[in-house]
């Protein structure tokens, strides 16, 4: 195997490992599916050029988060993109939903859009790439009592959000 | 020593997943702190339900034809391009000012813009230093403050009716416009002048003027606030 090949095998594990993970990273940080893509592809874009850097495979994840959000810092941040419309991006379960399942779901993401980057930032970590609070800490080079507050906020503010936008049944038994 | 309640709710409600030996006990020492638990869980699924957005389809093949790329020796291409392109501005620009001179500010900036802008608006697309920024501006014993700079994708001198001034393209949330520093001009203030398919509004600055362009779908009044509050200037003698 040449090591041009064995790049580009290397390259495409972090590919499927990964690119479904950063896109949602991505769509829940800037909201927009248009931009989320470009993040992600420009991420990846960035990883291919600087693979040979990466000697430990087991950082890859973080790394990848790493260059995404600097591209975000970079290329978006003074630039506030429209929302994408969700009710147009295909989830992947839960679409025999019952309607007040659906509506405490539509809930749920309208308030994770609406959170406070401080809050919503270590929560997309812990929940879709599965971070543990020390690999939070460490990505956001914040303390881990920090991540944890902040994630305990985080969750309290959705559920706040749902007690205030009248959903009732399972969610007021659940708070 | 054991965990309280409190301590407990705000564990699991940080991290849902904990399976550490003190907050497993804990789960088990009494029911209140099971059906915690239990609620914790619950609303994780539903949370989790909620993040999962499927990719387009597509992403992962685009992906992996990155890998396509050669990784070295890419970069001069595009650089090459683009100083090209930035020298042929150049040079017909200087060939264009010593060829015009302008009755009105008005018919510069048609003539001005129809002669470069569409142009220099495709080649704004990456983030420029606010060092080459500053560099420029003060070459016109102007600045821009973080709120205009930050938005600044390409800048570059350009001649005016009165001297040198500045061409920038700023990125909106409308999309790119094109603001014209005129260090020496004077203009009509809030004057708006109608050129091809684009739309000029005309500034009076401190010292000096500008012009903010955009196509006529554009709000070129949504800039005015920020280029008057941002873009320093000082009196540049004749």
């Amino acid at each position: 195997m040449t090591t041009e090949t064995g790049r580009t095998l290397r390259f495409n594990e972090l590919a499927e490992a990964y690119s479904t993970d950063l896109y949602r990273y991505a769509m829940w940080i800037c909201g927009n599916d248009a931009l989320a893509k470009d993040l992600v592809q420009e991420t990846f874009l960035r990883a291919w050029r600087a693979l040979d850097n990466l000697n430990d495979v087991a950082a890859a994840k973080s790394w990848l988060i790493t260059i995404l959000r600097r591209e975000y810092a970079r290329t978006f941040e003074r630039k506030v993109p429209k929302f994408t419309d969700m009710d147009k991006v295909v989830i992947v379960e839960g679409d025999e939903l019952e309607p007040d399942e659906r509506t405490e779901r539509d809930l749920l993401r309208e308030g994770i859009l609406k959170l406070d980057p401080k809050y919503r930032d270590p929560l997309l970590l812990q929940v879709v790439f599965g971070h543990s609070c020390a690999e939070i800490s460490e990505q956001l080079e914040i303390t881990k009592s920090a991540v944890m507050t902040q994630l305990f906020r985080a969750r309290e503010k959705l559920k706040v959000q749902l007690q205030k936008d009248g959903v009732t049944g399972n969610v007021h038994e659940l708070f | 020593m054991s965990m309280n309640f409190s301590e407990f709710k705000k564990l699991i409600g940080a991290d849902p997943g904990n399976r550490d030996a003190e907050t497993l006990l804990a789960r088990h020492s009494a029911p209140e702190f099971e059906n915690a638990a239990a609620e914790a869980e619950a609303f994780e699924e539903k949370l989790q339900a909620a993040l999962n957005i499927q990719p387009p389809a597509d992403l992962l093949d685009q992906i992996k034809n990155i890998s396509q790329q050669p990784v070295r020796q890419r970069s001069w291409i595009p650089l090459a391009l683009a100083a090209s392109l930035l020298i042929l501005v150049g040079a017909a620009g200087l060939v264009w000012k010593q060829s015009h001179q302008w009755d009105s500010v008005e018919s510069y900036i048609a003539d001005h813009y129809s002669q470069d802008g569409g142009t220099v608006v495709a080649m704004a697309k990456e983030n420029i230093s606010d060092q080459d920024i500053a560099k420029i501006l003060s070459r016109l014993d102007a600045t821009a403050d973080s709120e205009l700079s930050g938005l600044i994708r390409f800048i570059k001198f350009c001649p005016t009716p009165d001297g040198r001034g500045a061409h920038m393209v700023v990125s909106t949330d409308q999309g790119l416009m094109t603001i014209i520093y005129m260090p020496k001009t004077q203009v009509t203030d809030g004057e708006m002048v109608d050129f091809d398919q684009m739309h000029a509004l005309l500034v009076n600055l401190e010292h000096g003027s500008a012009a903010i362009i955009g196509e006529r779908s554009q709000n070129v009044e949504s800039l005015v606030a920020t280029v008057r509050g941002s873009l320093k200037t000082r009196f540049v003698g004749a």
